[in-house]
């Protein structure tokens, strides 16, 4: 049963850009509470986009394709750190999150039905705080090196239900904000509560869980990009 | 050639097979059947050696056989055919002599059926297990020298047993009322949250090594692992373990916390351990004196080692009840801040670890009625830490 955790991602200041030094900065306030860097970790995402049947019943001089209506559009790939053999797919639509083996991307590649369209990935290094872990990471796309986020997870080693580990993840967040406040930067870290029952899963914390957590924190990034740019 | 073989046998019947004596083993005094005993394993050793050499040799035979270049291939054959014969002949003496041996062995009570029942039955190499769980190098050697398979533990518990036996016999209004009024006045009613569970000490270590396998499972349902233990106490036939055998308790507040209480003797009301775990840790490591591998866990335990040592020096006929009444406030050990500074996390200064209030007093807890349950951060409370 994994742990307990939180997913934050950054949410800069009205007109604020972000940059590699917020990184630094929270890096540093996750070692002056203690914190023992301890290793990188690396979770990717994977945006597809539903392909319509055209391109493989080209030769089959067939009806015009036609796309069921109910098909999603969109399907997210996750790729967890913490799991390499797994891999979770989600519809947001639909609110379904499935958990399969980590061949996925080459079986969607080989079906067509769906084509990757961005690969975005969370990376950075991971800091032991006695029964914390702090995960602070960037998040960039595939083949580049453009910022397009800064979130960190907070896993409580000790608890692995959702309600009876609240308080403690609250009052460490709180905790988080005062220290990382003492260095005045341009934004804070915001925790958006994602609505686990809505995609069908329990109190007791699972990969299933953090899946949909990256689903709500790409949300949240991709809306922050849309208003600055 | 199996008919020459056996014709040769029968021909030299000269079997070197051990003495006959059918001397009354049990007429010797222990020392020298211990001495015979040694020197006849020894014989036993030896003649088994000498059968894996004959192995050995008949092997040998037939891969030089086998490996003949062509046109030697019969006269290869025809030695070898010679060399099995004879080899044949001296590992049926062997098996003789040693069958002979092992009977002896039976005799002097050595051998018994238990062992020969385990295949390997020699004892000579492998490691026994004794009845009561201990492992054992060399069995037989406990046995020549009269314990018969027994461990220290299967050696205490007797002496034990026998001392309780005459305890209750001579000083009957010694006797403890033992656990039976426990559950009565207990936490059901003021705790409706914590499930308590009694074991036997064997049983428990079998329930920690299957907390271990069902938390690694990543697809665990937590109202499995609760069907589970009603499912394997009412298999184990015991519906509340037969008092005088408890020597386990513990206590689950689900997703909060498990505490493990261990009573010595068992069946007493005496509590000697306790320790405190996370709900998802299993393994052999988790009993009354071990560590759980979180830091607030190991925190609570080693302040809830002073509340044992407080109660049973203090109050030692109420020293389980108040411990486990004491175990049951530890349910607000992830909600309720700390009586001093009024918050819930706070950093350690000295421990630098981040902790909720781990210390709860446990002075003046005999008084009844609606004592506050206060809660402490390790250095923020006010008495002798």
């Amino acid at each position: 049963m994994p742990p307990v955790k939180w997913l934050m991602h950054w949410h800069p200041n009205p007109g604020a850009t972000l940059n590699s030094q917020i990184l630094a900065e929270a890096s540093g306030c996750a070692e002056s509470l203690g914190g023992s860097k301890d290793g990188r970790w690396k979770t990717s995402i994977i945006f597809y986009r539903a392909m319509a049947r055209d391109g493989a019943s080209a030769g089959a001089g067939g009806a015009p394709p036609q796309q069921p209506p109910d098909v999603p559009r969109e399907l997210l790939g996750v790729a967890l750190h913490e799991r390499p053999g797994l891999y979770f797919s989600i519809l947001r639509s639909h609110r379904l999150v499935l958990q399969a083996d980590a061949a996925f991307p080459q079986v969607m590649e080989k079906l067509q039905s769906y084509k990757a369209r961005v690969t975005l990935n969370f990376e950075g290094f991971q800091y032991q705080l006695g029964d914390f872990c702090l995960r602070i990471g960037k998040c960039v796309p595939n083949n580049s090196e453009t910022l397009r986020g800064i979130m960190m997870e907070v896993e409580y080693y000790p608890l692995s239900s959702i309600e009876k580990s609240r308080a403690v993840m609250e009052d460490f967040f709180d905790i988080w904000q005062e220290t990382l406040a003492k260095k005045s930067l341009p934004g804070h870290f915001i925790h958006v509560e994602s609505n686990f029952s809505e995609y069908g899963l329990s109190d007791h914390y699972s990969f299933q869980h953090t899946a949909v957590q990256y689903a709500t924190c790409l949300q949240q990034l991709m809306a922050a990009v849309t208003v600055r740019g | 050639m199996q008919q020459q073989g056996q014709a040769v046998v029968a021909a030299s019947l000269a079997p070197a097979s051990a003495t006959h004596q059918r001397e009354d083993a049990r007429g010797d005094a222990p020392p020298k059947q211990v001495a015979q005993a040694m020197e006849r394993l020894g014989r036993a050793g030896r003649l088994i050696a000498d059968i894996r050499l004959g192995a050995d040799r008949l092997l040998e035979a037939l891969f030089v056989a086998g490996d003949a270049p062509p046109h030697s291939a019969l006269q290869h054959v025809e030695r070898t055919a010679l060399a099995v014969v004879q080899e044949e002949t001296a590992m049926h003496r062997h098996f003789d002599d040693l069958r002979a041996l092992g009977r002896q062995l039976e005799e002097s009570g050595v051998l018994n059926g238990a062992l020969k029942a385990r295949g390997n039955s020699w004892g000579l190499h492998m490691p026994l297990v004794c009845p009561d769980g201990a492992v054992v190098a060399y069995a037989w050697k406990r046995q020549l020298a009269g314990q018969a398979g027994a461990s220290a533990v299967d050696r205490t518990r007797l002496a034990l047993k026998a001392f309780t036996d005459q305890k209750r016999r001579f000083f009957p209004h010694l006797d403890d009322e033992g656990l039976s009024h426990l559950p009565d006045g207990e936490s059901e009613n003021e705790v409706p949250n914590m499930k308590i569970f009694t074991y036997r000490r064997l049983d428990w270590s079998k329930r920690a090594a299957s907390l271990a396998s069902l938390m690694n499972d990543d697809f665990v349902d937590p109202s499995k692992e609760l069907n589970q233990q009603i499912m394997s106490k009412m298999r184990s036939g015991h519906e509340t373990t037969a008092m005088d055998q408890v020597a386990i308790i513990e206590l689950l507040v689900p997703s909060i916390f498990r505490a493990i209480v261990s009573l010595h003797p068992a069946g007493s009301t005496d509590p000697d351990a306790v320790a405190f775990f996370s709900p998802t840790e299993g393994g052999a490591y988790l009993h009354a004196r071990g560590q759980s591998v979180h830091h607030v866990f190991k925190h609570v335990t080693e302040h809830a080692d002073k509340a044992l040592q407080y109660f049973v020096n203090v109050e030692p006929s109420k020293a389980l009840s108040l411990l486990l009444r004491w175990v049951a406030s530890y349910q607000t050990l992830f909600t309720k801040v700390c009586s001093k500074c009024r918050r819930l996390l706070l950093m350690d200064k000295s421990l630098a670890l981040l902790l909720p209030p781990v210390q709860r007093p446990y002075h003046q807890t005999s008084s009844v009625g609606s004592d506050p349950q206060d809660a402490y951060h390790i250095g923020c409370s006010s008495f002798d830490v």
